[in-house]
C-alpha cells in the first residue's frame, strides 16, 4: 500500500479503516478508533517504531520534531487527527 | 560512490589498525579526516552535508571498516546512530545545525547505558530538567562508544512523564568523560563513563521531537546501531574468512596444504557459510530500511543477532584454523575474536534480540 492509494481522496473513515487494518493483522487484537493502544501492553517498542513508519508510508506523510509524540499514536482516532494536520500542514507549506 | 569513500576508509586506517588496538587509542587527525570526507555518517541526507548513501551502501562501506578495523568501525556506528538520532528526533534547526557538526568534521557518541539501566532502559536514572528557560542533565553514563574523542555527546535522559535526549557538548561545564582503560574488544574505540553534573543548556538543546516513552525512544535510535553492528560483523567475518582462507591454502601439514584436510575443510566451509548468512539478513535488513518497510525495526534485530552470533563463531574458527599465526593481540583475526564477542553484548545483548524475535514470532501466529 502507498501513499499515491490516498492522493488527494483520502477520507477520515478511509484512514481510520487503513490503521485499524494494520493493527489488527499485526497485533491479533481488535481495535476500537478510542482504545488506548499503549495501555493494553499489546504495542511493543518495536511494534511502536513500526506504526511511525507505516503511517509515514501509507499517507506519505514525515511525523517528526513536534509531531512525534506518544500521544499522537496512543489512539486510532489520534493517529487519524495526526494525519490530517500533517497533510493539511504540508498542503500550506 | 561507495567505493571512492571505501577508499578513503583503505587509505586513512591502512595498515594501522593492529596498533591502534595494542595503543587502545585512534589518531585523532584520522577520525577527523575520516568524518570531514563523509564516511563516519554517510547515510546523512546531501541537503544537510551528508553523503545521502542509501542503507545497504552504507551497510556495505560499514562492512568494508569493519574489515580493516573493529574500533573504527564501531566510532562509524557511533557517529552514525548520532545523526540518526538527530534527523528523526530534530526540528529543522536542530537537524541544520547538528548534522552540519556531525558532517564537518565533529565526532559524536551516544549515552544510553547506566549501571543500573543495561538491557532495561527504563531504570535510567539520568534526568533532564527545563529550569529557567535551560535544561539542566544530571546523571551518569556507562560504556558510551567513543565518547572519548566526541564532541557532542547524545545524552538520553527521564523527562517528564517519558523520556528525551540532550545534545551536550562534551566541553560543557559539569561534563567529565573517563576513557574506560582495557575493554575486552574495539580497544580502540574510546569506550568511555561519564558523568553530568548539573550540565546547564540552552533549552534548544533538547531534540524536540525525543520526548517519547524511554523504550520508543530507545527502539527508534537503535534500530540505525543494530543495523550497523550488524554490517560490522560481516566485516569482520569477511576479514577472517580472507585470513583463514589463504593460510589454509598456502600452509602444508602431512605433506599437503591445510586446505586438503577435511576437518580444516569444514572450518572454512562454516566460515564461509557464517559470513553469508550474516550478509543476507543484513542486506534483507537494509532494503527494509531503504523501502521504509513497517518490520524494519524487527529485521535490523535480526541482522544484529544473526551477524553478532556468526562473527562470534566464526573469529573462533578462523582462530582455531590459523593457530599461532592468529594468536597474538593485534592480528585481523585477534581483534575480531575479541571484537566480535562485544557486538553479542551491545545494542541489545543476544538474549534480548532473542526475546524480541521470540515475541514477534508470537505476534504472527494467527
Amino acid at each position: 500500500m502507498s501513499n499515491t492509494d490516498y492522493a488527494g481522496t483520502l477520507t477520515e473513515e478511509a484512514a481510520r479503516a487503513a490503521l485499524t487494518d494494520f493493527l489488527e493483522l499485526r497485533t491479533k487484537h481488535v481495535w476500537e478508533p478510542a482504545t488506548d493502544l499503549f495501555e493494553s501492553g499489546a504495542v511493543t517498542s518495536i511494534f511502536a517504531m513500526e506504526l511511525v513508519v507505516h503511517v509515514e508510508q501509507t499517507f506519505g506523510v514525515t511525523i517528526e520534531g513536534d509531531e512525534l509524540t506518544m500521544e499522537n499514536f496512543r489512539t486510532i482516532d489520534a493517529m487519524v487527527a495526526m494525519v490530517f494536520r500533517l497533510k493539511a500542514g504540508a498542503r500550506r507549506g | 560512490m561507495v567505493d571512492a569513500l571505501a577508499a578513503v576508509l583503505a587509505e586513512t586506517v591502512g595498515q594501522r589498525a593492529g596498533g591502534w588496538d595494542l595503543s587502545g587509542e585512534i589518531p585523532e587527525d584520522a577520525l577527523r579526516a575520516l568524518g570531514t570526507r563523509g564516511v563516519l555518517c554517510a547515510a546523512v541526507p546531501a541537503e544537510f552535508g551528508g553523503q545521502g548513501l542509501s542503507a545497504l551502501a552504507n551497510g556495505e562501506l560499514t562492512a568494508h571498516a569493519g574489515v580493516l578495523c573493529g574500533s573504527t568501525r564501531s566510532v562509524m556506528t557511533s557517529q552514525g546512530m548520532a545523526a540518526w538520532t538527530v534527523q528523526r528526533f530534530g526540528d529543522d534547526k536542530q537537524r541544520v545545525d547538528l548534522l552540519g557538526r556531525l558532517t564537518g568534521g565533529e565526532l559524536a557518541a551516544v549515552c544510553f547505558s547506566e549501571t543500573q539501566a543495561g538491557s532495561d532502559l527504563s531504570a535510567i536514572g539520568t534526568r533532564i530538567v527545563e529550569e529557567d528557560g535551560e535544561i539542566v542533565v544530571d546523571g551518569r553514563k556507562v560504556w558510551a562508544t567513543a565518547a572519548a574523542y566526541a564532541d557532542l555527546l547524545l545524552v538520553m535522559g527521564v523527562h517528564g512523564a517519558g523520556a528525551a535526549v540532550a545534545a551536550v557538548p562534551a566541553s560543557a561545564r559539569g561534563v567529565t568523560v573517563e576513557k574506560i582503560p582495557g575493554p575486552l574488544g574495539c580497544r580502540a574505540a574510546g569506550h568511555s563513563n561519564i558523568r553530568l553534573d548539573s550540565v546547564r543548556l540552552p533549552k534548544d538543546s533538547l531534540l524536540v521531537g525525543s520526548r517519547l516513552p524511554m523504550a520508543m525512544l530507545g527502539t527508534i535510535a537503535l534500530t540505525y546501531g543494530r543495523l550497523s553492528v550488524a554490517w560490522g560483523c560481516v566485516g569482520m567475518l569477511r576479514a577472517c574468512l580472507a585470513a583463514g582462507t589463504r593460510h589454509v591454502r598456502d600452509r602444508e601439514q602431512f605433506g599437503r596444504p591445510l586446505a586438503d584436510h577435511q576437518l580444516v575443510a569444514r572450518h572454512i566451509a562454516d566460515l564461509y557459510t557464517l559470513e553469508r548468512t550474516a550478509t543476507h539478513a543484513c542486506e534483507r535488513a537494509a532494503e527494509s530500511w531503504d523501502r521504509q518497510a513497517p518490520n524494519l525495526a524487527s529485521d535490523a534485530v535480526l541482522a544484529k543477532y544473526v551477524a553478532a552470533g556468526n562473527a562470534a563463531e566464526g573469529a573462533a574458527r578462523a582462530v582455531q584454523v590459523m593457530a599461532s599465526a592468529a594468536a597474538e593481540d593485534g592480528h585481523v583475526v585477534a581483534r575480531a575474536y575479541r571484537d566480535a564477542k562485544l557486538m553479542e553484548l551491545i545494542e541489545g545483548t543476544s538474549e534480548i534480540c532473542q526475546l524480541i524475535l521470540a515475541r514477534r514470532a508470537l505476534e504472527d501466529v494467527p
